[in-house]
């Protein structure tokens, strides 16, 4: 395989966002201070609470179980969690920290479910850290054993998505400047306006959905308005996943629902984007539309044609369809950001832009 | 299953007595898996006559994946022996070739796999890294006995690896069981070494005497309990083996005491 060199998600992130999945209250990265910074600032803005041991030299030198039972202590007095998790980092792993017994120490009493996630960034795959963040889960009690395999598979199955089809399989990507969503919305407008079949399928990862789904109502005034036929079909299904992934779909679907717009077809979880394509693809293809619309993880749809327009919240993604020649592929970059602790739907520029030409027409 | 770990000053002894140990116990009908924590990869050459065993580290430095087939290779007795081994000298970091190693036999379910009766687990004791204290932390190890002789730099060794022991001693995984003197013929052995374990609050349990047979077995490959069987060395190293046995605790479980094994769901 070839080596990938370009910035990858890590695995101490992952556990960190599944953590947040399972509704842990406070996560410690048992590390250096700047450790995970990148991604710790918008899990706070998700209302998880991130501390970190601050691990200096004399800590790597002598042990950093000290500072660690500090910290415990300290999040304690100051967040008074049910549950607290401690992530291992490459630091404390290296020097063979004993997370466990540090907590053990803190003796934080019977109020605090405490538990270690023994990871670091060198565990091949990012997922791997996803991984141990739901088999520590299973052990603190906060899911049940069948809910535990089936992230697992799911986690698996992302993996090799996306070192088949996605990013993971290339040595290097530069992240593409997206081009305007004028061309990609007029393409829309037109078919609709010329009574075409028009799919939109959301493959959403997570949280992402929240600012993806604002295509469906977009798409739902455009159809009123030029005509035309549509479908809509999400992976929102409420009744899958991790809480808080069953949140989004709640909070999503039911201010879809205030809007009057409908998801015509329901397929699957939030976390199961690797695993339904083939599920996605049947739907659409009853429908037999002139032209069909990806939002997501795009790449997780089985037959990908150039005409497909495909939305993307990575730059490097968007780099790699293009490359591919999907030229009708858009970036909506930094979305991310914008959705980390949303509690609603949040424009999409790709949407923003359908609305103003459908004004104009 | 009695988890066992037998520490000591590099060249003091401990792989032959560990591997006579093992040997003595596996040929009681038990079921022993030695594992060697030392670079080197030298810990169980009595055991199975081969200096150059296929090490854990050696298979993952390759880049694969290593199969138990790989690592745990069949010694005298049937003593199931695997050796961590470890970087080449100057490079990288052994103690954390260490952690890695026992991940990996974790991860292989090595232990349900060959349900050993007891774990020997033969390990450097000069260095006390994190890596090489791993033994006696996270669960693996649950008696830790240390060989000795009236040396001071033996003595020396035997006390920091008991002041670590104690150190942890609040996890509740490893205890101190005592020390192991290997006779060197110093002048007042026997004197220094009770002496020495008082200090630390311990005991010396057994004395392994000085005996030329070792060296002659040990020149043929062998450990003296399969190499002289009917010698008096080998009853010594069989009362050792009876003894420390008998002193160390049985306790069910996977390689961790309190590890993940009762948890079904495997990542790989």
């Amino acid at each position: 395989m070839n080596q990938v060199i370009h910035p990858r998600p890590n695995p101490i992130v992952a556990a960190m966002y599944t953590l947040r999945d399972l509704d842990v209250d406070v996560i410690v990265t048992h590390g250096p201070a700047g450790c995970c910074f990148m991604a710790s600032r918008p899990l706070e803005n998700a209302g998880v609470r991130i501390v970190t041991s601050a691990l200096k030299d004399n800590d790597l030198i002598f042990g950093g179980g000290d500072s660690l039972v500090r910290t415990l202590k300290e999040a304690q007095r100051k967040f008074n969690p049910r549950t607290m998790a401690v992530v291992g980092t490459c630091a404390s792993t290296i020097i063979g920290d004993d997370i466990s017994a540090a907590i053990k120490r803190a003796d934080l009493g019977p109020d605090c479910n405490c538990f270690a996630v023994d990871c670091s960034g060198c565990m091949t795959d990012n997922t791997q850290g996803a991984i141990r963040a739901v088999k520590a889960g299973l052990k603190a009690g906060l899911i049940s054993r069948e809910e535990c395999e089936r992230q697992i598979s799911l986690l698996k199955a992302a993996t090799d998505l996306e070192k088949q089809r996605g990013m993971a399989g290339k040595t290097y990507l530069s992240p593409a400047v997206s081009p305007t969503k004028m061309h990609v919305c007029r393409v829309i407008a037109n078919a609709l306006k010329e009574g075409k079949k028009v799919a939109v399928v959301m493959i959403a990862k997570k949280e992402l959905a929240y600012r993806f789904a604002d295509m469906f109502v977009a798409m739902d005034e455009a159809r009123r308005k030029l005509g035309g036929q549509t479908l809509f079909v999400a992976n929102m299904d409420g009744d899958l996943g991790l809480p808080r992934i069953r949140r989004y779909c709640s909070n999503i679907n039911a201010e879809l629902d205030a809007d009057g717009v409908t998801i015509d077809r329901m397929v699957g979880g939030l976390d199961e984007y690797a695993v339904i394509g083939d599920r996605v693809k049947e739907a659409v293809d009853e429908f037999k539309p002139d032209m069909r619309i990806i939002l997501g993880i795009c790449h997780a749809y089985p037959d990908m044609q150039k005409d497909d327009i495909l939305i993307t919240d990575q730059p490097r993604q968007l780099a790699n369809y293009l490359d591919q020649n999907f030229l009708c592929a858009v970036g909506e970059v930094s979305s991310h950001n914008m959705v980390m602790g949303a509690k609603g739907i949040v424009h999409l520029e790709t949407a923003d832009t359908l609305r103003e030409i459908i004004r104009e027409m | 299953m009695r988890r066992i770990a037998i520490y000591g000053k590099g060249g003091i002894g401990k792989s032959t007595t560990s591997s006579n140990i093992s040997d003595a116990l596996a040929e009681k009908g038990l079921k022993v898996m030695q594992i060697g924590c030392d670079p080197k990869a030298d810990s169980t050459r009595l055991l199975t006559g081969n200096d150059k065993p296929v090490t854990v580290l050696d298979v993952m430095r390759a880049g694969r994946e290593p199969t138990l087939e790989d690592i745990v290779h069949e010694g005298r007795n049937g003593v199931l022996c695997v050796e961590c081994g470890g970087p080449k000298p100057g490079m990288g970091c052994a103690g954390r070739g260490i952690i890695a190693a026992f991940e990996e036999l974790e991860r292989l379910d090595a232990m349900s796999v060959y349900n050993p009766d007891v774990i020997v687990y033969d390990v450097l004791g000069d260095v006390v890294c994190g890596g090489f204290a791993m033994p006696i932390r996270n669960g693996y190890a649950r008696d830790v006995f240390v060989v000795t002789s009236g040396e001071m730099m033996s003595l020396y060794a035997a006390n920091n690896i008991c002041e670590a022991v104690k150190g942890f001693k609040r996890d509740g995984y490893a205890r101190f069981g005592g020390l192991i003197q290997n006779s060197r013929n110093v002048k007042d052995e026997d004197d220094l070494v009770d002496r020495a374990a008082a200090e630390m609050e311990s005991q010396v349990v057994f004395r392994v005497p000085r005996s030329p047979t070792v060296q002659l077995c040990e020149d043929r490959r062998m450990t003296v309990i399969s190499g002289e069987p009917g010698s008096e060395q080998a009853d010594e190293y069989r009362k050792l083996a009876q003894l420390l046995y008998d002193r160390s605790e049985n306790v069910s479980g996977g390689m961790r005491l309190g590890g993940d094994d009762d948890l079904d769901c495997d990542c790989d």
